[in-house]
């Protein structure tokens, strides 16, 4: 399966930015310095369990649901 | 004037009333500190807040000192935020950081005290000030935490000991702490920037972390070598010579083509152990230092353009560039940069700004 780390970055990020710019900007700072590059995963890449629990981890800390990000794929 | 600044050296109680009398203000909304270690911490914190007594007051100790356009050490620092400029003010403490930071808990304070949950109040309105014990090791885990229960910015700096390395404190409403932060929330009414300067360079060269660990801001490899070998090869010396390289060749981690530096502290074994967080995975920018006071002052002044008018400034220095500064007996040239603004600063164990970063000046200017 592929493209799943993909569709959760783009869930947390959109959730959280609301479509605030400024926030969607911070958002993905704050993704790079937990070691999660968003610019580094596409629709391609490969789902890694490790990747993906650690941003199931980030996801639940941020308080955005991430189950329909994920189902979107 | 909407803020004010102060400095002194006089010795508690003296000391007190030196910067109260400096406080040109009216009477502050808040007060912001930074005391050199010389000074006996509760007693400073107890008599601050007593001569301040409508005020939120916080502060920390520090390693070096930024006031009136000079770097200064074995002084006290303070910024005084008058009505014009602050709106309200709620300062919290977050205990115990080697547990779970329970920023949550602050965070409900604030939000009794804003009467809006701190997730839902406006980020262009509202900054907040961290100072954290700059020995703790728990800066990353505390900036995580904050910024998952936020979008406000929260900038700051890791307290300092005037590089005794033994104990920091941290100072909120009278009392002084030790492994612990304090939050400084404030509504501000006419904005503020951040501004977020190092002055480094790329080289074109980079190193994959595969191999960390993380509690211990240790690397182990790069690229799946021994991190010692790795980092000498990138910057062109033999691994003995590694050490020599870190404050001129800290890594970065590259956030919208800016770097958040990471800066080598020492050798351990075939590891190399960090100033802050390094995580398993990151691609790093191996870095070259470039002239701290041209770099600074063209910050400076590019971001005085950009806004007009700056009522004041809050320079969080981190250590090592003030030692790069003292060696090279530059500190009056890098003091000279805040000369005309009501500017303070510290030399700090570390900046915070969205998470954990060295070698920076990180920089709260208010409109």
């Amino acid at each position: 399966m592929a493209g799943q780390i993909k569709r959760m970055i783009d869930a947390i990020i959109e959730q959280r930015a609301k479509g605030d710019p400024l926030i969607r900007i911070m958002t993905k700072s704050k993704l790079l310095l937990r070691g999660v590059d968003p610019d580094r995963f596409n629709r391609n890449s490969a789902d890694d369990p490790q990747v993906v629990a650690t941003i199931r981890a980030i996801a639940a800390e941020l308080g955005t649901p991430l189950e329909l990000g994920e189902e979107k794929g | 004037m909407p803020i004010a600044t102060a400095f002194s050296t006089k010795p508690l109680p003296d000391l007190v009333a030196d910067l109260k009398s400096q406080c040109i203000c009216g009477p502050p909304r808040a007060v912001v500190f930074f005391a050199s270690s010389h000074y006996e911490p509760q007693a400073l914190s107890q008599q601050m807040q007593a001569a301040f007594p409508g005020a939120c007051v916080v502060g920390c100790s520090s390693a070096g000192e930024i006031a009136a356009g000079r770097m200064m050490s074995g002084s006290v620092v303070a910024m005084f935020f008058g009505p014009d400029v602050v709106e309200d003010a709620a300062a919290e403490v977050v205990g115990d950081l080697e547990s779970e930071p329970r920023v949550a808990e602050a965070f409900a304070e604030f939000e009794r005290h804003f009467q809006t949950p701190v997730s839902q109040l406006d980020i262009r309105k509202h900054v907040g000030l961290v100072l954290v014990d700059g020995l703790s090791g728990r800066e990353e885990r505390l900036m995580e935490k904050i910024g998952s229960g936020t979008d406000v910015f929260f900038v700051g700096g890791a307290a300092g000991d005037d590089l005794r390395f033994q104990t920091t404190h941290v100072f909120a409403v009278g009392k002084a702490h030790t492994n612990a932060a304090v939050l400084l929330l404030l509504r501000l009414k006419r904005g503020f920037e951040i501004l977020k300067t190092q002055s480094f360079k790329l080289t074109g060269k980079r190193l994959l972390a595969t191999e960390v660990d993380e509690a211990r801001r240790q690397v182990l490899q790069f690229d799946r070598q021994p991190a010692v070998e790795a980092y000498a090869a990138a910057v062109g010396v033999p691994p003995e010579q590694a050490a020599a390289c870190f404050m001129r060749h800290p890594l970065g981690l590259m956030v919208h083509g800016e770097p958040f530096v990471r800066s080598p502290q020492r050798v351990d074994g075939l590891s190399i152990v960090f100033y802050c967080q390094i995580k398993q995975g990151m691609q790093l920018e191996v870095l070259e230092g470039t002239d701290i006071v041209a770099d600074t002052r063209a910050a400076i002044e590019r971001q005085m353009t950009a806004m007009g008018t700056i009522s004041g400034l809050i320079d969080f220095h981190c250590i090592l560039r003030t030692l790069q500064l003292r060696d090279e007996k530059r500190c009056d040239q890098y003091g000279a940069i805040f000369s005309g603004i009501p500017a303070i600063g510290f030399s700090t164990y570390g900046e915070e700004y969205l998470g954990h970063i060295n070698q920076t000046s990180t920089i709260l200017l208010f409109r």
